[in-house]
């Protein structure tokens, strides 16, 4: 039994994990979250049928997921919660009274932006200043950006605005806007939550979950992990780091395959994070909204953006391309609107020319194929409405699309110094055009053959019906309690052996999901 | 459909799970397939770390380790300083009190030749710390400077090392081929000095598996590390393949003996010497003042770890050539940067050269973000252990590859993109960058290299031939810099000496002025008395005569 004794600096240790470590912040992959989440569990079984209790608990122990998660950023967050309680109440009596909340909502906008701003753009500015030689003084580069501060900023501002709009009431105490902004399991990643539809769940008097939601969550936390933690990782650091890096030589062949793999590892990296969330959200009782549906499987750039990161672009669509005046404004507007709203959605990834030229790509896309749309007659806005020839070649088009969209972002993620941002895309693209020979896949399977195995396993999942999800979920469900909990045993024991396999790979642990730079 | 147990069940369901994860600790590691799987710990977190010793062949830079490193030699250097220290960090040996060197001293800047520089450094010190202007200002003043050059294979054996030495000690002054180590455990061809050793156990930071503890933890930049018992010996004999090489006056031979030793240094073959060396952890030195042109060091009695030896002159410029074969700069990660600043205390370094990046370079590959990380982090090492010195990044040099299908040489095209990533990374940690593979091209480039027989037919490594020609540019790249200082100075010399002279012909303008006021006053006081005599009239003629 000496496997579970300690030695004496047991107790130290119990202390300095429970305080904030920026070194390993706390996510919903790791043990230290799975004992959270019991030690937490334990207290919201007491208290299932007293909401008032029950919000403040939830709460505070959200609070304290975010404190372990970015420190003392939680004190912005908090700010941010206040200021836009006080501004919604404040836009709500305005509202009532007949006179113009602009103001109000205005400065909701501008307290957001400007923080979302900072942390954002700053660096950038620096970086260009510092570039100029006027420098010296200034360095931003110790200053971390608050984990999921995006996030939290536009569900605060979408918020105000739905109260303005007058489609929610303002919430009547601080603590339920509080729980509403900070709640733990989609306080890093999303699924952005839409006001109306989370405060029922706050005022409901008991929440309840059933056999089958019970499923569906063990089902997408298992899911979520093998995708987050499993292929993504995997991809990452056995194939698609290496190759970009160009640690694997200088073949065009690989050059493509790595980046159908970038393709791959950041779906699974976003969309298993955030099924873990749903599903850890949905164990308590609670409903987030879907965040992605096989979104490689889109037919168009329209449908895509149906499937992928579905609450951003809602919130996008919702609250940037509808403020820019939508498509109440000739068909002319609406298309630069549509452009627009893309350039400044690829911009508040980061500032700088990849993101930018991310934003022009998808916003022209978008635009072009309303065009398309309107001037042929047979054009169809989803796969679905198409034939299984047409529906497939579209397929393969939007994916490589995207796929280059995606390219920009791993040039992006290079962090390349200014002038030299497109570099990793440049050399991408030439070592496709200039040296491609089918013949190099032959050492490109000898040298990482497992990597990508993982990815074409990763694409055929994919491609898989949608029906197979809901057969395996009530399969789980059907399974019970033993059965789901040997999958979720089982799949923790394969994460943790794949990240020991990576570590001894590579040498370098796993870091943070990809998309929490944004 | 049951729905009151539910919250009962997330908690029963994670205690589970848990349970399950711990239950799983008891399987032990084995082995499927040829896949290792370990061992589950989910509460690794709770334990103390027993992992402490992790293979390493690729070093990565942990800069907690540094901080606690650094600490020792701090305490380390603070130890040797107190009077009370009973056991000596110096041993000295001195035969004859060498005069300081000779030289002429460059007083202006007409003393240098004019000449034509190919490639000036880019300095980023953008945060004012002048250590790269100090190091001109020590050169232009004829202060005696130290230089680091550690690099890959191009430099192995002095390439380029020693035209550089040759060229700075030429104008400047200094002797000597600077540090050789005491063994390296293969065999090279080193014109600037005869080395031969024997009976030693010596150790590579390249292949730190195969070094016993002791001595891992113990290497400095030069990478190798000689351990031996009685014996062991090394013999140092400087050469005359290069000019000023000869006619050392002074050794600093670098070890550590942890237990109590006796070694032997025996000059040429009638001095010789005896250290009884008292057991400590610190690097110490035995430093020898005399004629040491052939200096042989032997070890008597127990067990010594020999870092080398240091062949020079009192004062002057000393050029310490510190390659290692295939590193891309990552060893110095491998290094102990205790030993390093203890060592930098005693030597005292002025000029730090990091020339790497031939190791990394593939054909046609334009990103190296990756490496210019490696290189802020190698940039920061090098601070932290040599704190006084100025660093220079030395960018990647130019190389050609044969095309498989036309069996010619082509460029690799890759040398643009990793010498901007070398200099980017200079840039943001603002020390100095020098441009290798442009002043190569403005020499022709690879092709010229080879042709001119200045390059091995690999049109990757230079030779000697060839690295006199990039060291006579470096040399140049300084010696531009000490001309502009001096020009510098004297331009502020001149202009203090004109504000100097400007100043005292004010003040005397002021003292012409102040002596008429005081003879007007005195006339002013006298006129009275002439107008009661009588005289006035005439006074009041020269006046309307003024008026006039």
């Amino acid at each position: 039994m000496e496997f579970l004794q300690f030695d004496s600096g047991l107790w130290q240790r119990v202390v300095s994990l429970l305080k904030y470590d920026p070194a390993s912040p706390l996510t919903l992959a790791t043990g230290f979250f799975l004992f959270s989440l019991f030690v937490f569990a334990l207290g919201y079984v007491i208290i299932k049928r007293r909401p008032n209790l029950r919000t403040w608990y939830v709460t505070l122990f959200s609070l304290y997921f975010y404190y372990k998660l970015s420190g003392l950023y939680l004190l912005l967050l908090c700010g941010v919660a206040l200021s836009d309680f006080i501004i919604g109440k404040r836009v709500a009596r305005r509202l009532q009274e007949g006179r113009s909340t602009r103001g109000c909502v205005a400065l909701s906008v501008a307290i957001n932006v400007a923080i979302l701003a900072y942390f954002k753009a700053t660096g950038f500015f620096v970086g260009l200043i510092d570039n100029l030689y006027v420098d010296g003084v200034l360095n931003f580069e110790g200053v971390v950006v608050p984990a999921g501060v995006s996030f939290f900023v536009f569900q605060s501002i979408a918020y105000v605005v739905d109260i303005s709009r007058g489609t929610i009431k303002p919430l009547g105490r601080f603590v339920d806007y509080l729980f509403l902004l900070s709640f733990f399991p989609k306080m890093f990643l999303g699924p952005l939550v839409k006001a109306k539809d989370f405060i029922p769940q706050i005022e409901a008097r008991e929440v309840n979950v059933s056999r089958e939601d019970f499923g569906r969550a063990v089902t997408l936390i298992a899911g979520g992990l093998l995708k987050y933690a499993v292929i993504a990782s995997a991809l990452g650091a056995l194939f698609v780091n290496p190759a970009f890096n160009g640690e694997l030589g200088n073949s065009g062949v690989v050059a493509l395959l790595a980046i159908y793999g970038f393709t791959m590892q950041i779906y699974c990296d976003f969309s298993g994070y955030s099924d873990i969330a749903v599903g850890v959200a949905l164990m308590m009782g609670f409903r987030l909204p879907d965040n992605f549906d096989a979104p490689y499987k889109s037919a168009t750039i329209t449908e895509f953006w149906r499937r992928w990161h579905i609450s951003l672009s809602t919130w996008l669509k919702e609250y940037l391309y509808i403020a820019l005046g939508g498509n109440r404004r000739g068909s002319l507007r609406t298309y630069l609107n549509l452009f627009l709203t893309m350039v400044l959605g690829g911009l508040w990834h980061g500032v700088g020319i990849c993101y930018m030229a991310w934003g022009v790509l998808h916003g022209l896309a978008l635009a072009l194929h309303k065009v398309w749309l309107k001037i042929i007659p047979w054009a169809k806005k989803t796969g679905a409405e198409m034939h299984p020839i047409v529906r497939f070649a579209s397929t393969l088009i939007t994916l490589h699309i995207v796929a280059f969209g995606w390219l920009l972002f791993a040039s992006a993620q290079q962090r390349p110094a200014l002038g030299e941002d497109l570099a990793l895309c440049r050399d991408m693209i030439d070592r496709i055009a200039t040296n491609f020979h089918i013949a190099d896949i032959v050492p490109a399977l000898e040298t990482s053959g497992v990597a990508i195995a993982i990815m074409c396993l990763g694409y055929i999942l994919h491609y898989l019906p949608k029906r197979l999800n809901f057969k395996i979920q009530s399969l789980v469900t059907r399974s019970g309690f033993i059965g789901q909990w040997l999958l979720i045993v089982v799949v923790i024991w394969i994460v943790m052996q794949c990240s020991a396999m990576l570590v001894a790979e590579t040498g370098v642990a796993a870091g943070l999901p990809m998309y929490a730079d944004y | 459909m049951k729905k009151s147990n539910v919250n009962i069940r997330i908690a029963g369901f994670t205690l589970a799970v848990i349970l399950g994860m711990v239950g799983l600790g008891f399987i032990p590691s084995f082995k499927i397939f040829g896949m290792d799987f370990e061992r589950v710990d989910i509460l690794a977190s709770l334990r103390a770390d027993s992992s402490a010793e992790e293979a390493v062949a690729d070093y990565t830079a942990n800069f907690d380790l540094l901080a606690q490193e650094l600490a020792i030699a701090e305490a380390h250097i603070n130890e040797a300083d107190t009077m009370a220290d009973p056991i000596p960090v110096r041993y000295e040996w001195i035969v004859e009190r060498a005069p300081k060197v000779r030289r002429e001293r460059l007083h202006s800047k007409d003393m240098l030749p004019a000449l034509q520089y190919i490639e000036d450094f880019e300095d980023f010190d953008t945060l004012a710390t002048t250590r790269f202007d100090n190091f001109i200002a020590k050169l232009a003043n004829g202060e005696s400077v130290r230089i680091a050059f550690m690099g890959d294979s191009f430099v192995e054996g002095d390439i380029l090392t020693c035209d550089l030495r040759q060229e700075l000690q030429s104008r400047f002054g200094g002797r000597g081929a600077g540090f050789i180590p005491a063994d390296i455990p293969f065999s090279t061809v080193r014109k600037t000095i005869k080395r031969t050793s024997s009976n030693w156990n010596t150790y590579s930071v390249m292949k730190p598996k195969e070094a016993p503890d002791a001595v891992r933890e113990r290497l400095y930049i030069s990478g190798y590390l000689a351990e031996g018992r009685a014996g062991a010996t090394t013999r140092w004999q400087t050469t005359d393949a290069y000019t000023l090489l000869d006619s050392c006056t002074q050794a600093r031979i670098l070890l550590i003996s942890r237990d109590t030793s006796r070694v032997e240094v025996v000059l040429g073959d009638t001095l010789r010497n005896e250290f009884m060396i008292a057991g400590d952890e610190r690097v110490r030195e035995i430093y020898v003042a005399g004629p040491v042109d052939d200096i042989r060091l032997r070890v008597l009695e127990g067990s010594v770890m020999c870092y080398g030896a240091s062949m020079e002159a009192n004062g002057g410029v000393t050029v310490d050539n510190f390659s290692v074969r295939s590193n891309n700069g990552h060893a110095i990660f491998g290094t102990s940067a205790t030993v390093n600043r203890q060592v930098d205390e005693m030597l005292g370094y002025d000029l730090v050269v990091l020339q790497y990046g031939l190791n990394i370079m593939q054909q046609w590959q334009r990103v190296y973000a990756k490496y210019r990380d490696q290189v802020r982090d190698m940039i920061a090492y090098a601070e932290s252990c040599f704190p006084n010195a100025a660093i220079v990044v030395v960018g990647v040099s130019d190389r050609w590859v044969k095309n498989a299908e036309t069996n010619a040489y082509e460029p690799i095209g890759s040398v643009d993109a990793l010498t901007s990533y070398q200099r980017a990374a200079a840039d943001s940690c603002n020390v100095a960058f020098w441009n290798t593979s442009r002043v190569m091209q403005h020499l022709g480039g690879m092709p010229a290299f080879v042709s001119n027989n200045w390059a091995a037919k690999d049109y990757t490594h230079i030779n000697y031939a060839g690295g006199k020609r990039v060291a006579s540019a470096f040399a140049d790249a300084i010696c531009h810099r000490v001309l502009n200082y001096l020009f510098e100075r004297e331009e502020a010399e001149r202009i203090e000496a004109e504000q100097q002279a400007a100043l005292e012909a004010e003040l005397q303008r002021q003292r012409e002025l102040e002596l008429q006021e005081s003879l007007r006053q005195q006339v002013d006081s006298v006129t009275p008395l002439i107008e009661a005599v009588g005289w006035s009239n005439n006074v009041n003629n020269t006046e309307e005569n003024n008026e006039e």
